[in-house]
């Protein structure tokens, strides 16, 4: 029996950005393989790269050379719009700044990407999901109307309810207190296991960093160490 | 290429959970779409209204399908039996002339109708009876001549010195408004009541006209061409049923389509705030945009998603501008209805409101594109990178939709246009107005990029403010631009119309004008007006009527019914006009080429022309002018050219003949009467002062009855009731335009507080920075008070070259009045434009200014 394919395979990821004398090399050649399933914690200090290779593997940014591959997906060959459809389901992204629709509620913002997947009964899936994050009483709220703690809790429901492959956190515990942090962060490791995914979580704190089974650590755009539990 | 997989449906619902009931954000696009659309609607609707009406009661307003007039004499055996072979036939006649009942005289307008009078629709008196022509003997008499002469039904009533008894006061007369501008109320009697008065004796001032409802099966295009045919020399002129109304005509040529580019001016100063209002919008929206493209939506699902938006307000903005548009008709039909036929009630012209709405939709695409193109290219890592570099080439993206937006319009604009020309003229300079703004807002970017730094910190930093990227500059050029030019358009139309008022209704007019006085009792008029009026001034000059035939080179003359258009400025081709002679040069005149002839000259005839008239025929001295005189052509050599002051509203001649070319024609004599004369110029002014008084009112009305009782057949005109009519006229005229082109100002103004608010919301980040590091209120107020007063201060005197500009055109080119703008007024209303700019950009930052630093940075 072979084993599964890596949900990320990257081999010598390159981004430099802005152009000419103004350019700026911020990744100097990544290899990275992340298996299924696997969580891995991002480490490093301020401009390390660690947000900039978040956003690389989560198609958010293309890199500017070297080979990547997504869930089976060739990342590199992929413009913005095929990498934005590359994401619709397989994968979800939390961050930092919560960054939920302020126009939408809660269980509008957890049902539009489902929408977009053309998944169906997004609405009912969507509710289903912020009962299970705790905020079965908030669906018709606003992110005004939320507390910060309530609106990250918004925003892991709506990067898992799709089920995903893959889950991204960038720093999701940077804008909350300490207890709320932790909460947020069970909450996230628990609805991941439920879902299966694959979980990468860029991190300054190595307490949170030492729940993963792995930690990568980066320095000056490169991997400085990669420790696995 | 953009790939696109989200379904129409879904991503309406995304859209629509975005969008604010309220439609907060949007609320520019919608008032300048409300407006723009409204306006075109209004314009549409008011003119479909006038057409309908035309074509529904077009037969009642004329009082037939095809009226034919001529002057001074009744239709020839010929003539009759012509019409009478097209249809059925109505005839009478229209002059002025005098009532008196009792000691009461009144100035009236005589309308002379047969018994197959009115050929379409009824007569309705006051009493509510529908009737034809009235009884030999009687009259229907409007209710002005029964207010001024004391009059009621059954009561006896006197016309040209001829007896008649009121048979009822008139409440509606169903041809009024195709009689066009008429001289005192109306007295209708039977066809022959005239000529038993001896008002129509030869010579005498009076139109016969003939309306004729052709047989089935009949064009009124063809049976006017056909009489054109066969009595080219007859002086006639016709009138057919769908140009029922000379005011309508006059409406649907100039001022409708003045209201047209009023409606266009109004939809693109409407489109550069909808441009401002979408980019506004789509740039608060950025967040938005980068989060939903982090989770999962292409550019392409945002161009659908946001296009939905978009769409729906354009719509709703539009909807409600068709509704005001609608609802505005009646009463414009209302305010309009003495000049104008136009269908009552609410109309729904279907073709207006869809044209408008096409308008709108297409110009919202059009300057919405862009905004749109470049948000759909809004990267997802906007969220993790506070400013992402601006996209190159967008515009490139943008040029399709722009492309197929602008040539949609201007076939819009072609297929609809009455004046294919003048639409197509406003279109490329609405362009190159913009195009002019564009580039000015770039030159004072790159001007204030280089421009050597300040040391004045404030200075420094509003000057920083029209470059640094991101700035609002090119929008808020544009923006200024087209709303101060608003400003000084209307300011510069409304002046120019009051002066042309002033100037065109002479204060320094005789009292009356006197028509049909006997030429062998001249002596008599002046001995009876003087003894009355001793110290009136009489003015009496021959008065005949007549239609130039042909003109030019004797050897090869230019016959007016050959041309194919009447040349511009040549109106006195049109039709018949008042023609004299004289010895001397008249009064009001002065030679600008050639001699007048002696007095007691008795060579070939001569003719002394217009100067204005020569030279729109390219007349020259010794060609030979023709007229049609009662049936008979007579040819003259221009003698000489005269230049004629028009504004002396006194005896203005665009011919004069000498006396032995035209003195054997019967003719009467035209009279003008000033029972106040004036110094002449040469008097000292003081000479004013002693002049004598008006005449007492009873001493006018003593001179109205010697007149009646000595000269039955003469006619009066009180020239104070033709002024103020002249004056209402002209108001109610000047009025509709200023209403129009408020339209434009609305709009104008609505963009210029958008780009002012949306600059303004941009600044606030700096705002509660700069507060936070310390600066005062005072400080901040200043820093904006320079940036705007730079720009506003620029931008004015643009407004002031293009508003002056386009009013010029409208006033001159459009209307053909003069250039009269009341500068004090149009600098203060300019003045007015940049303190309300400044006023509302300083206005709405004084809440943040107000709050403390740390409350503003929550509010952040």
């Amino acid at each position: 029996m072979t084993s599964p394919p890596p949900a990320i395979a990257a081999r010598n990821l390159i981004l430099t950005l802005g152009n000419g004398d103004s350019a700026v090399e911020i990744l100097r050649g990544i290899d990275l393989a992340v298996p299924q399933g696997q969580t891995l914690a991002l480490l490093g200090p301020s401009g390390s790269g660690k947000s900039s290779l978040m956003a690389v593997l989560s198609g958010l940014e293309r890199a500017t050379s070297g080979e990547l591959e997504v869930a089976g997906a060739d990342f590199a060959a992929m413009d913005e719009d095929a990498l934005a459809q590359a994401r619709r389901g397989r994968i979800g992204i939390v961050l930092q700044a919560f960054h939920l629709l302020p126009t939408m509620t809660a269980l509008e913002n957890v049902m539009t990407p489902l929408e977009l997947a053309g998944i169906a009964e997004a609405r009912a899936r969507a509710a289903e999901e912020l009962v299970a994050v705790g905020l079965g009483h908030r669906l018709d709220h606003y992110p005004a109307q939320l507390s910060g703690g309530e609106q990250q809790r918004v925003a892991i429901a709506r990067a898992l309810a799709a089920r995903p492959a893959l889950v991204f956190a960038d720093e999701p515990t940077g804008n909350l207190d300490h207890a709320t942090g932790e909460a947020i962060i069970d909450l996230l490791f628990a609805r991941r296991a439920d879902a299966g995914s694959t979980l990468v979580i860029i991190t300054h704190d190595p307490a949170l960093a030492a729940r993963c089974q792995r930690v990568v650590t980066l320095a000056d755009g490169r991997i400085a160490s990669d420790n696995t539990a | 290429m953009t790939a696109t997989s989200l379904p129409w449906s879904t991503a309406w619902t995304i859209a629509r959970r975005d969008l604010s009931a309220r439609f907060k954000g949007l609320r520019l696009l919608l008032v300048c779409l409300f407006l723009g659309v409204g306006a075109i609607a209004a314009i549409g609707t008011l003119t479909g209204a006038i057409e309908r009406e035309l074509a529904g009661r077009g037969r009642a307003i004329l009082g037939g399908d095809v009226e034919i007039a001529v002057w001074q004499r009744a239709a020839s055996a010929e003539e009759t039996a012509a019409y009478s072979a097209l249809g059925t036939v109505s005839g009478g006649t229209r002059m002025q002339a005098m009532a008196t009942a009792g000691e009461l005289a009144a100035p009236v307008e005589l309308k002379a109708v047969d018994a197959n009078w009115p050929l379409v629709g009824r007569l309705r008196l006051a009493d509510g009876r529908e009737v034809g022509a009235p009884q030999p003997g009687t009259a229907w008499i409007a209710q002005g001549a029964a207010d001024r002469l004391g009059l009621s039904p059954g009561s006896p009533v006197s016309v040209g010195g001829q007896p008649l008894t009121v048979a009822g006061i008139i409440a509606e007369e169903p041809d009024r408004l195709s009689e066009g501008f008429s001289l005192g109320p109306v007295v209708i009697v039977a066809a022959g009541f005239p000529q038993q008065a001896g008002l129509t004796v030869p010579g005498a001032m009076y139109r016969s006209k003939y309306r004729i409802a052709l047989d089935p099966g009949k064009s009124p295009g063809a049976a006017v061409k056909q009489l054109e045919q066969r009595f080219p020399s007859a002086g006639l002129t016709f009138r057919t049923r769908d140009k029922a109304s000379p005011g309508a005509e006059r409406f649907v040529s100039r001022m409708g389509e003045f209201l047209v580019l009023v409606g266009l001016a109004a939809l693109v100063i409407a489109g550069i705030g909808i441009g401002g209002g979408v980019s506004s919008y789509l740039e608060a929206r950025r967040g938005s945009i980068a989060t939903l493209k982090v989770l999962g939506a292409t550019s392409g699902d945002i161009a659908r998603i946001y296009l939905l938006q978009l769409l729906a307000a354009a719509l709703a903005g539009s909807l409600a501008g068709l509704i005001a548009g609608v609802a505005i008709t009646p009463l414009l039909g209302e305010a309009l209805g003495t000049l104008l036929p136009v269908a009552p009630g609410f109309v729904l012209d279907w073709g207006a409101l869809a044209r408008a709405t096409a308008y709108g939709l297409l110009v919202a695409l059009v300057f919405a594109a862009t905004p749109l193109v470049a948000a759909q290219a809004f990267p997802a890592m906007a969220l993790m990178r506070a400013r992402v570099t601006p996209l190159a080439g967008v515009w490139k993206r943008a040029l399709l939709p722009v492309g197929l937006g602008l040539a949609a319009i201007i076939a819009l604009a072609l297929v609809t246009a009455a004046q294919v020309m003048v639409t197509l003229t406003f279109l490329g300079g609405a362009a190159a107005m913009l195009a002019l703004l564009g580039l000015l807002g770039w030159a004072i970017r790159r001007g204030a990029a280089r421009l050597p730094r300040p040391g004045a910190p404030l200075l420094r930093a509003a000057l920083a403010n029209l470059h640094r990227p991101g700035a609002q500059t090119g929008a808020l050029v544009t923006a200024l631009g087209f709303g101060l030019s608003a400003f000084v358009l209307l300011a510069a139309i409304q002046t120019s119309l009051e002066g042309n008022i002033e100037r065109r209704v002479p204060n320094q007019a005789p009292d009356y004008f006197v028509l049909d006085v006997p030429r062998d009792r001249a002596e008599a008029f002046r001995v009876e007006v003087t003894r009355i009026a001793p110290k009136a001034q009489i003015s009496l000059v021959p008065a005949l009527r007549g239609a130039i035939l042909a003109y030019g080179p004797p050897e090869r003359m230019i016959r007016v019914a050959d041309l194919k258009a009447i040349p511009d400025d040549a109106w006195p081709l049109r039709g018949e006009r008042g023609l004299t002679y004289a010895e001397t040069l008249p009064e009001g005149s002065s030679l600008t080429e050639g001699k007048w002839w002696a007095k007691d000259y008795a060579g070939p005839p001569l003719v002394s022309v217009d100067a204005e008239l020569g030279q729109a025929l390219g007349l020259k001295l010794g060609d030979t002018l023709t007229i049609g005189l009662l049936g008979v052509e007579r040819t003259a050599t221009i003698a000489s050219f005269r230049q004629i002051d028009w504004d002396t509203m006194g005896f203005n001649y665009v011919l004069v003949f000498s006396p032995n070319t035209l003195a054997d024609a019967p003719h009467n004599l035209a009279a003008t009467i000033d029972l106040t004369p004036r110094p002449s110029a040469g008097e000292p002014a003081a000479a004013e002062a002693t002049s004598p008084p008006p005449a007492p009112a009873s001493g006018r009305g003593e001179l109205l009855r010697a007149l009646v009782r000595s000269f039955p057949s003469s006619s009066v005109i009180e020239v104070g009731g033709i002024l103020r009519d002249g004056r209402a006229l002209l108001s109610q005229m000047g009025a509709a335009i200023l209403a129009a082109a408020s339209v434009a100002v609305l709009a104008g103004l609505a963009v210029l507080l958008g780009a002012v608010a949306a600059a303004r919301a941009s600044r606030t980040y700096d705002n509660v920075i700069l507060r936070v590091l310390g600066a005062s209120r005072r400080q901040l107020l200043l820093l904006q008070l320079a940036e705007y007063g730079v720009l506003a201060l620029l931008l004015a005197l643009v407004a002031l070259g293009l508003g002056s500009g386009l009013a010029w055109l409208v006033i001159v080119q459009l209307f053909e009045f003069d250039w009269l703008p009341h500068w004090p007024t149009v600098l203060t209303v300019l003045g007015a434009g940049l303190a309300l700019v400044l006023g509302f950009a300083l206005a709405g930052s004084l809440p943040l200014l107000r709050a403390k630093p740390a409350q503003a940075l929550r509010e952040l």
